[in-house]
C-alpha cells in the first residue's frame, strides 16, 4: 500500500484535529492537492471523541509514555462501582428484561462490566465544546455546506450555582416571561438591559461605554440598578465571566450569547450527536471528495525544509522511511518534533479538565436535558468553571447515564481545580446506587490537564518557512480560536483564494464520461442520460 | 486527477431551472384545459377527482378546483345510497389531499376549508386524528391562526376535556407568547372552565388572579408587545355587568326610557311598565336609535300628561326584585332617574391583585418613567381600583400620554372625555337639573354615555372638540329643545337626527358651509343659529 502513495503533494497536513481538518478541506475545495495523515488509528487528534475502550487505550497510552503526548498530563482516573455486577443480581435482570415494559424496573446497578460490555454506546469527549448558534463555526458549516455531514441537538437550558443550588437561568424571552424565580420589576430590568445590549450600534456603545474601559462588568451591572439575582444571572451565566471580568468583553459575551438566541432553540447553543470529535471528520469528508488523500496510522518522523530556486521553499518529511515532499506542510501541535516548535515557550494557560459518568441528571426536568452549566468561582483564586451534561440523546452514553465535563483554567491541577465544584452537584461517595438522592451518583470520574500553548495570535507562526504549527483546544466554549486560525493558516497558503466556498449537492455536479465514476455514481449517470432534465 | 468534481455554473444551474419552470407550465395549462373542458361536458368523474387533484398538489390556492371536488364528491354521495367503502375512500383520499396541501401551504385558507367540509359531511369523523393535525401544525408554527381556527371547529365537534385545551394553550404561550390566537382562545376557555357561579362573576377569583399574573408577567418581559395588554384589557372588563334602568322621562309630548346597555324590545317589553295614577299604560315600543338594539326606547301611548301626576316606572328583571323609579316633576317632565355607578365591582381579592399590580407598575415608573404601555396600564389600574378617587391622577397621566405619544392623543383624549362624563354623571344624577353642561377643564372630543342625558332640555357643548361624527349619536336627545353646538369641529351635518329642538347653535364651526346649513335651515322649522 505504501507503495501507491504519490510523494508529492502541494499542501501535507498532518494531524487530523479540528484546525488541521478545516485547513485541509479548505485547501482541496479550492483545487489545492492534499495529502491528510494522521500518527494514530482515529480521526480527531486532540479533538478526538472515544467509545469507553478507546478512552482507556488512550489513558494507557498517556500513562505509559508521558513524553509522547506532552499536550495531556495529570491524568487520573477512578472508578465508584464494583468490578462486576454481583451474581444474583444478573439473573434478577434477565428477567426483568422480558417484562421490561409492565413495570418500572428498579434502577440500575453499574457496574465495570457493564462499561466494558456497552463500550461502544459512549462517545467521550476530550475536547467537549458547544457551539453558539450565530458562532463562526456554525455560519462556516452553513456557508460551505458541510453542515450536511453533521447533525446536532439543542441545548435546553442554561443553568448557573445561585444560592448554593442548581438554578435554570432564563435566558430568551420565553425563559424570562416563564421564570418564577425573579420578581417582575426584575424581569422588566433583565429585559432592558439584555435588549439594550444587543441593540446598541456602535455609536451607541461608544457612548454607553466610554467610561467603563477600565471599569468590570460587575460594576457597570451594580450601576444600572440590577439586583444581587440579576447580576448573577447576567455575568456569571450570560457572559460566563467572573467578577474581575472587563466590562467591555463582558458585553461583547452578552451581545454574542443574545444574539444567537432563537435560531435553533430556546437556548443559544448546538451540540453536535456523538460528540465534538464528529466535527474534525466532517471538513476530512468535504476534503476526501475534492481529492484528499487520507492515510491514518502514519507518524512522521522527520521534517525539513530546503529553499529551492527563487527563494522557494520545500518541505519535505519522512515516514515509514518514505520521502513525501510539499510546499506547504500544516501540522498539529501534538504531531509536530520539538524542533519546529517556537523556543520561547507559549504563554501557559494550561486547562483543568474533568470528565464524570453518573447516573442520573444534576437538576431532573421532563425530557432529557442537555445542559450547560457556568460556575461562578466559588474561592477568589478560582475561574469560572463551565459544566455540560449530555444524555444518552446525544449518543454519549448508555441509557440511564450522563455524560457531565469540567472545564476551567489551571490552577494548580485538574482535580485540585474541579473537584470541589464536581461535589457540590455529584454524589461521590460511591454508595449504593439504588438509594435515591438529590444529587446523582458519580459512577466514574477522569481528571486531567491540558497544555494549551497556542494563544492567539501565535497560532500560524513557526519555526520553519513553508509549515504551519496548528494550537490544541482551547478552554473556549466555542470553536472561535480554531476557525479563525485555520482561516489564517489557508489565507497565508493560498493568498487571494476563498475560504470553503459553498461545496454542490450532488444535484449541481456534473459528471462526465471520460471520469472514473465510483459505483454508486455510475447508475445515476446511465439514467439520467447525460444531463437532460427528467420530467 | 481523479474524483475532482466538476459542477455546473449558474449559468446553466438558471437554464435548468428557467427549462424546468416552462415544462411545469405546459403541464399545468394542459390539465387546467383539461379540467375546463370536462366540467363544461359535466363529466363529473373519478378522472377529473385526479386531474383536479394532481393540480392541487402542487397549488392548492385553487378554490375552483377544491369546489369541483366537492361536487364531485356529492354527486358520488347521491348516487351511493349508504356511505360503502368506496365512499369512504374517497373521502380518506380527500383527507390526505388536503394534509398533502397544507404541508406546501400551511395557510390555506380552501384546504382548511375542504377538510371541515369532509368532516362534517361523512359519518364517523375521526376527531382524534383532526387534533393531532391541529397539534401538529401548531408545533410548525404557534402562531398560524388558520390552524387555531380549525382547533375550535374541531373542539367544538369532540368536546375534550376543557383543561387539557386550558393547559394547551399555557403550553403555547410558554413558548411564546406573542400569540393573540392562544390568549383569545385562552379567554373563551376561561369563562367556560372557571366561571363564578355563586357570585355571578364570569371568572372564578383565584383564576382571575392567577391570569391577572401572568399578563403581567407577560407584559413586564415585553412592554412593546401588545398581544398580552390585550388579554389584559380583557381581564379587567371580565366583571359583572347587569342591564339596568337609567332614567325615564316622560313629558307631554313623549315618554322615553333609557338603559345602561343596549337592549331588545322584546326586552323593554318584558321588563318595564309605566304607570299613570296607579293604572298600567298600554302602548307600543319604538326604538329611539333605530337600531334593533338600542339604549333609549321611546313609549308610544295615548294618555295625556297633565300636572301633579302620580308617575312610575316598574323595572322587572329576572331574578331580581322589582325596582319602582318615582318620576319626580320639573317644568313640564316627569323624570325618574335611577342610581347609577360606573365604578368596576371586583371582588375583594381581585382588588388586591390589582393593588399589587399597580406598586409594580409604580416601581417600573421610577425606572422607566416614559414607557407608554406602563403609563397607561397605570391610568386603568387607578381606574379600575378607584376611579373617583384617582380621578385627577389618571387625567394627569394621561394628559401626558396625549404629549408624549401624540400618534394616539385622539384615543387619549377620549379616554379623559368618557372618565370625566362618568365621574360628572354620578353627580348630575343626584341633582335635578334639566341640563347638560360640560362641567370640567378638558375639552371632550366625543359624547360617550349620552343616552344618560336623555331628559335633557337644554344642552350646552359650547367649546369642545366635537366633530360631526357624533352627530348621530345625538338621537338620543329626544327631550332636548335647546342644543349649543357653538365653537366645535362640524364640518358637515350629514347625520343630524330628526329632534323636537327650539333652537340649534352652529356658530363658530369654522368649516361648516353655509350652503349646506341653508338647506338645513329649510328642512327643519327649529332656529338654527349659524
Amino acid at each position: 500500500m505504501d507503495d501507491d502513495l504519490p510523494t508529492d503533494f502541494q499542501v501535507i497536513v498532518v494531524g487530523t484535529g479540528m484546525v488541521e481538518s478545516i485547513v485541509a478541506a479548505a485547501c482541496s475545495r479550492i483545487g489545492k492537492n492534499v495529502l491528510h495523515l494522521d500518527s494514530s488509528d482515529h480521526y480527531g487528534g486532540l479533538w478526538a471523541s472515544y467509545n469507553f475502550d478507546g478512552l482507556q487505550k488512550f489513558i494507557k497510552e498517556v500513562n505509559s509514555d508521558p513524553k509522547r503526548q506532552q499536550q495531556v498530563y495529570n491524568l487520573s482516573e477512578k472508578w465508584y462501582i464494583e468490578k462486576e455486577t454481583p451474581q444474583e443480581e444478573k439473573k434478577e435482570e434477565g428477567q426483568d428484561k422480558t417484562e421490561d415494559s409492565k413495570a418500572e424496573p428498579p434502577k440500575k446497578v453499574w457496574s465495570q462490566a457493564n462499561f466494558t460490555s456497552e463500550y461502544r454506546k459512549f462517545n467521550i469527549d476530550m475536547t467537549p465544546k458547544l457551539l453558539f448558534s450565530r458562532g463562526p463555526l456554525v455560519e462556516l458549516l452553513i456557508s460551505s455546506n458541510i453542515a450536511r455531514y453533521a447533525e446536532f441537538r439543542c441545548v435546553t437550558r442554561v443553568l448557573t450555582w445561585l444560592n448554593d443550588r442548581l438554578m435554570p437561568v432564563p435566558c430568551s424571552r420565553a425563559d424570562v416571561f416563564a421564570t418564577e424565580a425573579v420578581s417582575i420589576v426584575e424581569k422588566r430590568m433583565l429585559m432592558k438591559m439584555l435588549t439594550s445590549i444587543v441593540g446598541y450600534n456602535e455609536e451607541e456603545m461608544n457612548n454607553e461605554f466610554k467610561d467603563w474601559n477600565d471599569k468590570t462588568f460587575k460594576e457597570y451591572l451594580t450601576h444600572k440598578g440590577l439586583t444581587p439575582n440579576l447580576i448573577h444571572y447576567v455575568l456569571y451565566a450570560i457572559a460566563g465571566g467572573t467578577d474581575k471580568m472587563p466590562c467591555l468583553e463582558g458585553v461583547k459575551e452578552c451581545k454574542k450569547f443574545l444574539m444567537s438566541l432563537g435560531r435553533y432553540g430556546n437556548t443559544p447553543f448546538l451540540w453536535p450527536m456523538y460528540g465534538s470529535g464528529e466535527l474534525p471528520q466532517c471538513f476530512c469528508r468535504l476534503c476526501a471528495v475534492f481529492g484528499g488523500v487520507y492515510c491514518l496510522n502514519r507518524p512522521i518522523d522527520k521534517v525539513e525544509t530546503k529553499t529551492v530556486d527563487e527563494g522557494k521553499t520545500m518541505v519535505t518529511i519522512e515516514s515509514k522511511s518514505k520521502t513525501l515532499n510539499c510546499d506547504h506542510l500544516v501540522i498539529g501541535i501534538n504531531e509536530c518534533p520539538k524542533e519546529l516548535l517556537s523556543p520561547e515557550p507559549a504563554e501557559s494557560c494550561d486547562i483543568s479538565k474533568a470528565i464524570f459518568i453518573t447516573n442520573g441528571t444534576i437538576l431532573p426536568s421532563e425530557k432529557e436535558p442537555l445542559s450547560l452549566l457556568r460556575f461562578p468561582p466559588l474561592t477568589e483564586e478560582d475561574n469560572a468553571v463551565t459544566v455540560l451534561e449530555v444524555g444518552p440523546a446525544t449518543g454519549s452514553c448508555p441509557k440511564g447515564l450522563f455524560v457531565v465535563y469540567f472545564i476551567t483554567n489551571k490552577v494548580k491541577d485538574a482535580e485540585s481545580d474541579l473537584m470541589p465544584y464536581a461535589e457540590k452537584i455529584f454524589d461521590m461517595s460511591g454508595g449504593d446506587q439504588t438509594v435515591t438522592s438529590d444529587k446523582p451518583k458519580c459512577l466514574w470520574s477522569l481528571f486531567y490537564n491540558a497544555a494549551d500553548g497556542g494563544g492567539a495570535g501565535s497560532g500560524a507562526a513557526s519555526g520553519a518557512d513553508g509549515v504551519f504549527v496548528c494550537a490544541g483546544p482551547d478552554s473556549g466554549l466555542d470553536f472561535d480560536r480554531a476557525v479563525s486560525q485555520a482561516e489564517e493558516i489557508f489565507k497565508q497558503i493560498c493568498p487571494g483564494e476563498e475560504f470553503l466556498p459553498r461545496a454542490p449537492d450532488p444535484e449541481e455536479i456534473v459528471f462526465e464520461d471520460d471520469v472514473t465514476h465510483g459505483p454508486e455514481f455510475r447508475r445515476e449517470d446511465d439514467d439520467a442520460d447525460g444531463d437532460a432534465p427528467k420530467e | 486527477m481523479h474524483g475532482r468534481v466538476k459542477v455546473r455554473t449558474t449559468e446553466e444551474e438558471k437554464a435548468r431551472k428557467e427549462k424546468e419552470k416552462q415544462e411545469k407550465l405546459k403541464v399545468f395549462k394542459h390539465a387546467m384545459q383539461k379540467i375546463w373542458d370536462k366540467r363544461k361536458k359535466e363529466e363529473l368523474d373519478l378522472e377529473l377527482m385526479e386531474l383536479t387533484g394532481k393540480v392541487l398538489t402542487s397549488n392548492p390556492d385553487i378554490y375552483t378546483l377544491w369546489n369541483i371536488r366537492r361536487e364531485i364528491l356529492n354527486i358520488f354521495r347521491k348516487d351511493m345510497e349508504s356511505e360503502g367503502q368506496q365512499l369512504v375512500d374517497l373521502y380518506d383520499a380527500e383527507l390526505r389531499l388536503t394534509e398533502y396541501c397544507l404541508k406546501i401551504n400551511p395557510k390555506s385558507y380552501c384546504a382548511w376549508h375542504q377538510r371541515e367540509w369532509v368532516l362534517t359531511t361523512r359519518s364517523n369523523p375521526d376527531w382524534k386524528t383532526e387534533l393531532a393535525l391541529c397539534n401538529k401544525y401548531l408545533k410548525f408554527d404557534e402562531r398560524n391562526f388558520h390552524t387555531w381556527d380549525y382547533r375550535r371547529f374541531v373542539i367544538s365537534q369532540c368536546k375534550p376535556s376543557l383543561k387539557e385545551e386550558f393547559d394547551y394553550t399555557t403550553e403555547k404561550l410558554l413558548d411564546n407568547f406573542s400569540n393573540y390566537s392562544a390568549w383569545h382562545y385562552r379567554s373563551k376557555i376561561l369563562v367556560d372552565l372557571h366561571p363564578d357561579l355563586e357570585a355571578g362573576r364570569p371568572i372564578e377569583d383565584e383564576h382571575h388572579k392567577h391570569e391577572l399574573k401572568m399578563v403581567e408577567s407577560a407584559a413586564f418581559t415585553d412592554p412593546d408587545d401588545t398581544s398580552a395588554w390585550f388579554y389584559q384589557r380583557w381581564l379587567l372588563g371580565a366583571v359583572k355587568t347587569t342591564v339596568d334602568l337609567v332614567v325615564c322621562t316622560i313629558s307631554p309630548l313623549k315618554t322615553t326610557v333609557a338603559f345602561n346597555e343596549p337592549v331588545s324590545k322584546d326586552y323593554v317589553q318584558m321588563t318595564t311598565n309605566l304607570l299613570i295614577n296607579d293604572v298600567s299604560v298600554n302602548g307600543e315600543w319604538l326604538p329611539c336609535e333605530g337600531k334593533k338594539y338600542n339604549n333609549v326606547w321611546i313609549f308610544k301611548h295615548n294618555e295625556i300628561i297633565g300636572d301633579n301626576f302620580d308617575i312610575k316606572v316598574e323595572y322587572n328583571r329576572e331574578n331580581v326584585d322589582k325596582l319602582t323609579i318615582l318620576c319626580i316633576q320639573k317644568n313640564s317632565l316627569y323624570i325618574g332617574r335611577n342610581n347609577i355607578s360606573f365604578q368596576r365591582k371586583y371582588s375583594e381579592p381581585v382588588i388586591k391583585e390589582l393593588k399589587k399590580q399597580l406598586d409594580s407598575c409604580r416601581q417600573l415608573l421610577t425606572m422607566e418613567p416614559d414607557n407608554k404601555w406602563t403609563l397607561l396600564t397605570t391610568t386603568f389600574l387607578l381606574h379600575c381600583i378607584n376611579a373617583k378617587h384617582y380621578h385627577n391622577e389618571v387625567i394627569d397621566i394621561l394628559k401626558t400620554l396625549q404629549i408624549k405619544d401624540k400618534m394616539h392623543a385622539g384615543y387619549y383624549g377620549d379616554l379623559i372625555t368618557k372618565w370625566s362624563i362618568e365621574l360628572q354623571l354620578e353627580d348630575d344624577y343626584r341633582n335635578e337639573e334639566l341640563e347638560l353642561k360640560v362641567k370640567f377643564a378638558e375639552k371632550i372630543s366625543s359624547l360617550p354615555h349620552l343616552h344618560y342625558y336623555s331628559f335633557c332640555e337644554n344642552v350646552n357643548l359650547f367649546n369642545q372638540n366635537l366633530t360631526s361624527r357624533v352627530l348621530s349619536t345625538l338621537s338620543v336627545l329626544q327631550h332636548c329643545k335647546k342644543l349649543s353646538l357653538e365653537n366645535n369641529n362640524l364640518t358637515t351635518l350629514k347625520g343630524f337626527p330628526s329632534l323636537n329642538l327650539e333652537e340649534l347653535n352652529l356658530r363658530g364651526n369654522k368649516d361648516l358651509d353655509m350652503k349646506e346649513v341653508e338647506i338645513f335651515k329649510q328642512q327643519n322649522n327649529y332656529n338654527v343659529i349659524f
